[in-house]
């Protein structure tokens, strides 16, 4: 290449934009070193685009108005509902970026005013996970632990069943094998509309200082009618709820894990819906 | 959904008029709600909400295209009245903004992306799929119209672009 040529205004726009290889870019600069009108020229452009930025930059910051937060939960169209929760959960898994927060806090005001409802069955999820959690002997109605994997399979076969029976929505035993917990049992637990049902999971790993290990409960059931869909995420001293009302069903995963953790469990569970994609 | 924000400001920077430049963001949104699952996890979420607000905006300029003569003292008084937040540099945001208006959708597009949005030409050439050549004289179009646009204002505005560098 001829370096005393002059480059074309694509050259130098791209060069601004440090969008080309070193090698040219030393070229355009040198060349521009000798030509102070063209520099001055190109110049001007840096302006116009810094200027730009600053004016249009601090937009992204802006809270997102709630209106459009609003609009988009409520624009389902709800073949598959569970994109929601999907949407809902990447709000969680991308949380840090800025905007997130905002978009999180609003979400979560608003769902405060519709989830008076929810939050009754939810505070029994919660309640549920205290009682049943510190049980040592009988943490489960029916375990799903037995002598051997055949056996285990029977067993969950069996839990799945009897709840879907009783509960009157198919009920899928999540795996959070990937998670480092084990599906230990269920137990059916009344609840103010009927039944309801408590998946427990505990880790296969003990805490630390020898403390038991961690268990995360699930907590399923129907919830009234016209309950509309809420996500949220919820803390009450050192347990943590994620909570999902969607139009079959509700569900709270209940645990005393980091938030990054409960999510990473809420995910999984999500994708092994049955509707999931 | 982090990109909200980020796809606002892209849609704001488009559109200029707030309540339809929430529009395309909703409709945006929706897409890429309803198209959850063809996104690949490996791509950048940033560049693929944008480039279905690219295809969103098209669609609705095409489809309002016979409808909408834009009225370059209309659009200004319509800024004045949305941006009128005292204690900002309104001469230079009025022409800069104006002067972006008046660039072609084809120059403005990929040089807010680059300047704004800080998109590489690779991610830009994504968005609105088109070759990166063809980014890349596109923006060096529209900072040549832009600057022309710019010069025809007063010497005030230069100064304020200098203030800004």
């Amino acid at each position: 290449m001829n370096t005393h040529s002059h480059p074309t205004d694509d050259r130098l726009s791209a060069w601004l934009d440090g969008e080309l290889p070193p090698a040219q870019a030393d070229e355009v600069e040198a060349w521009l070193a000798d030509h102070p009108e063209e520099a001055a020229r190109v110049r001007l452009w840096a302006a116009d685009r810094d200027a730009l930025r600053a004016r249009l930059g601090p937009m992204a910051a802006e809270p997102v108005p709630e209106a459009l937060i609003e609009a988009v939960w409520r624009a389902a169209p709800s073949r598959t509902a569970w994109w929601r929760w999907a949407a809902a959960l990447a709000v969680f898994a991308l949380g840090g970026v800025v905007g997130a927060g905002a978009v999180w806090r609003l979400q979560a005001d608003r769902l405060a005013v519709a989830a008076t409802k929810p939050a009754g069955w939810v505070q029994r999820a919660a309640v549920a996970h205290a009682v049943y959690v510190p049980e040592q002997r009988h943490p489960v109605e029916v375990s799903v632990a037995g002598p051997s994997a055949e056996e285990n399979h029977a067993q969950e076969e069996h839990l799945a069943r009897w709840l879907t029976r009783r509960l009157g929505f198919a009920v899928k035993l999540f795996d959070l094998r990937g998670q480092g917990f084990e599906l230990v049992g269920g137990r059916l637990l009344p609840d103010a509309a009927g039944p309801s049902a408590q998946l427990m999971y505990q880790a296969k790993q003990a805490g630390a200082d020898g403390a038991p290990p961690a268990r995360v409960t699930v907590y399923l059931r129907k919830p009234e009618g016209g309950t509309d869909f809420a996500f949220r995420y919820e803390r009450q001293g050192d347990l943590g709820l994620f909570y999902c009302v969607e139009d079959g069903v509700g569900y709270a995963l209940a645990g005393s894990l980091p938030r990054e953790q409960l999510l990473a469990m809420a995910e999984s569970i999500y994708h092994q819906q049955p509707g999931a994609k | 959904m982090s990109a909200i924000p980020r796809l606002r400001r892209y849609a704001h920077s488009l559109v200029m008029d707030s309540s339809s430049a929430d529009d395309l963001v909703q409709t945006t949104l929706e897409r890429a709600l309803s198209h959850w699952h063809q996104f690949d996890q490996r791509r950048d979420m940033v560049v693929w909400m944008l480039s279905i607000a690219h295809n969103a905006h098209r669609d609705t300029q095409r489809r309002n295209m016979r409808l909408i003569i834009i009225d370059p003292q209309a659009l200004q008084t319509e800024q004045d009245l949305q941006r009128s937040d005292p204690g900002a540099d309104v001469g230079l945001r009025m022409d800069l903004l104006a002067a972006l208006q008046r660039l072609t959708p084809e120059q403005r597009e990929p040089l807010l992306l680059v300047s704004v949005e800080d998109l590489s030409y690779a991610e830009c050439a994504e968005v609105l799929q088109i070759p990166i050549g063809t980014v890349m004289s596109r923006i060096s179009r529209a900072r040549a119209a832009l600057r022309v646009l710019l010069d025809g204002k007063p010497v005030a505005t230069v100064h304020a672009l200098h203030r800004v560098v």
